[in-house]
């Protein structure tokens, strides 16, 4: 697969389109870095699993099953991608 | 219905089906991303050649992490035929967890996950007693937890025999055929999973597919085409709001939570029987199941007494099936099971001989995805992070959330949910995902209690309007 080299922004894009497209509900409610998924999402445990498996496929990179529950904002997620890209 | 017995081991179960079924296939395993098939008869032998690698280990109690793997099984079994006392162990515990949990329950190796056995050899040293198994001639024990790490967590004892009788009474009730691919999407250290997902189907001859963990919720039905699944009431939602129901399914079992009506009811839609569950780690996993139209109104399975006391709580007798007692806690064993009856914290009815659940006694919050909070310990964290707050969590769809009484609002403009969620995020990102606080709710009125100060939890749910 192509490593591409994706900017912060971007990744945060993306995260937000692959959250419109596994939780519909959430059309037209602003997301941003500070959004926290749980609490201003509603998005649960299994809603969330599906986006992170989604984001994983997207960028091809894993991020261990253990820091999961630390990703508490989309901060979080968009730093974990960064990480491992 | 196939071949319904009882059995007293896993071994003789195994041994019954290898010899009834030999070439039948008894697990469906993804290997190199294709389905491959493990025979009742290589089942056994694989086991056969565990086994005396098990007994080299000495030590009388072992653990082992329960990926969902076949090997994850393999072990299980080996361990039990070997008579080791064997823990059954969540594999999205951090290693301190883990490490916390063995110490417990007096583990002395881990079977399976080699690190692990490091981080425990360094902290124990090596094991000094050189026999192998605990060399009684009673029935192996296992020991489930009730929820993750938290001090209200205990390590429940259970046996080959009660757990090889509650397959039974589910499979009495709820048969699978020879024919029938039981998916086992569910954890293993969870009674319900280990129980629902795996003994159901393999103590009735059927073949038992084994899930690829998490990130392969989203397609394996579609990859191993199971006709029947045990889900938890969140998974169930989750499968049925991304279609990812394969045709070939056509029976699912809900347990381990409450279960919204809108899921039975999309489930049912799509054509597919349901049954809802209760039971408890303490009776093995099922005490009644729903058969019928109305899907909360549960026929009680053949070796359970219910019965309902004065004060609602639902009260269990059993012989076959029930715990032997909470590990080195006999007076929580005592509290919980008098006489042989168990007190189940659980509020409940009879209606015609079968039951229905209205409630719960105790201060337990039973969350969709079949976890456990124990109220008064979360809220008591909470307060750490929220001091001088008046707050109470509840349940609402399965889901905890925090109400927080505003109680200066002319002159604490600050508070807020956003202020509210920072204060707590540190404690949230310690908790599994389900039992993170869903939704903040700042309320301009004090939380409602009793005259005794007890927060009435069901008022606050119902005003969710605050």
């Amino acid at each position: 697969m192509e490593n591409k080299k994706y900017t912060r922004a971007e990744i945060l894009e993306i995260t937000k389109e692959i959250i419109y497209e596994s939780a519909p509900e959430l059309e037209g409610k602003p997301l941003s870095e500070e959004t926290v998924i749980n609490t201003d999402t509603g998005i649960d445990s299994m809603g969330f699993t599906l986006i992170i498996c989604r984001l994983e496929a997207r960028f091809d990179v894993k991020i261990p099953d253990r820091q999961w529950k630390k990703l508490q904002s989309l901060s979080d997620v968009v730093t974990a991608i960064e990480k491992r890209l | 219905m196939d071949k319904l017995r009882r059995y007293s081991s896993f071994y003789e179960m195994v041994c019954s089906q290898a010899e009834r079924l030999p070439q039948k296939t008894a697990f469906k395993i993804e290997r190199e991303g294709k389905v491959a098939e493990v025979t009742f008869a290589a089942f056994k032998e694989d086991i056969d050649n565990l086994v005396s690698k098990v007994m080299g280990h000495g030590g009388s109690c072992a653990a082992v992490v329960c990926d969902g793997s076949y090997s994850c099984i393999l072990n299980i079994m080996a361990l039990c035929r070997a008579g080791y006392q064997t823990v059954l162990l969540d594999a999205s515990l951090s290693e301190e967890e883990l490490l916390e949990l063995m110490d417990a329950t007096d583990v002395d190796f881990v079977l399976g996950d080699e690190d692990l056995e490091e981080l425990l050899r360094e902290k124990n040293g090596e094991i000094s007693d050189s026999s192998s198994g605990d060399g009684s001639a009673g029935p192996t024990r296992i020991l489930f937890f009730t929820s993750g790490t938290t001090e209200h967590s205990k390590a429940v004892v259970l046996t080959e025999s009660t757990l090889c009788s509650s397959a039974y009474n589910g499979s009495y009730l709820l048969p699978l055929s020879e024919d029938d691919t039981l998916l086992c999407l569910l954890p293993l250290n969870h009674v319900f999973g280990f129980v629902c997902g795996f003994l159901w189907g393999f103590s009735g001859g059927s073949c038992v597919a084994l899930g690829r963990g998490m990130r392969h919720l989203i397609d394996d039905l579609s990859f191993f085409k199971p006709t029947a699944v045990s889900v938890v009431p969140q998974l169930l939602g989750f499968l049925l709001k991304n279609n990812l129901i394969n045709t070939e399914l056509s029976l699912v079992l809900i347990g381990a939570g409450d279960c919204p009506p809108e899921i039975i009811r999309g489930a049912r839609e799509r054509g597919l029987k349901v049954s809802f569950g209760y039971g408890l780690t303490e009776t093995s996993s099922g005490v009644a199941l729903s058969l019928g139209e109305d899907p909360y109104l549960m026929t009680i399975c053949p070796d359970f007494e219910v019965a309902i006391s004065e004060d609602g709580e639902v009260l269990i007798g059993n012989t076959t099936c029930m715990m032997a007692g909470y590990y080195n806690d006999p007076a929580d064993t005592a509290a919980a099971l008098s006489d042989g009856v168990l007190h189940t914290g659980d509020l409940g009815v009879l209606e015609d001989g079968k039951l229905r659940i209205t409630g719960r006694k105790k201060e337990i919050l039973v969350l969709s995805d079949g976890t456990k909070i124990f109220l008064p310990e979360y809220e008591r964290a909470l307060a750490k992070r929220l001091p001088g707050r008046d707050f109470a969590v509840t349940g609402v769809d399965g889901s905890p959330y925090l109400f927080v009484y505003n109680a200066n609002k002319d002159c604490d403009n600050g508070l807020d949910a956003a202020h509210i969620g920072r204060s707590i995020e540190t404690f949230m990102m310690k908790l599994p995902r389900g039992q993170q606080i869903k939704k903040i709710c700042v309320i301009n009125n004090p939380l409602p209690r009793t005259a005794t100060g007890k927060i009435k939890r069901w008022e606050l749910k119902e005003g969710r309007r605050y």
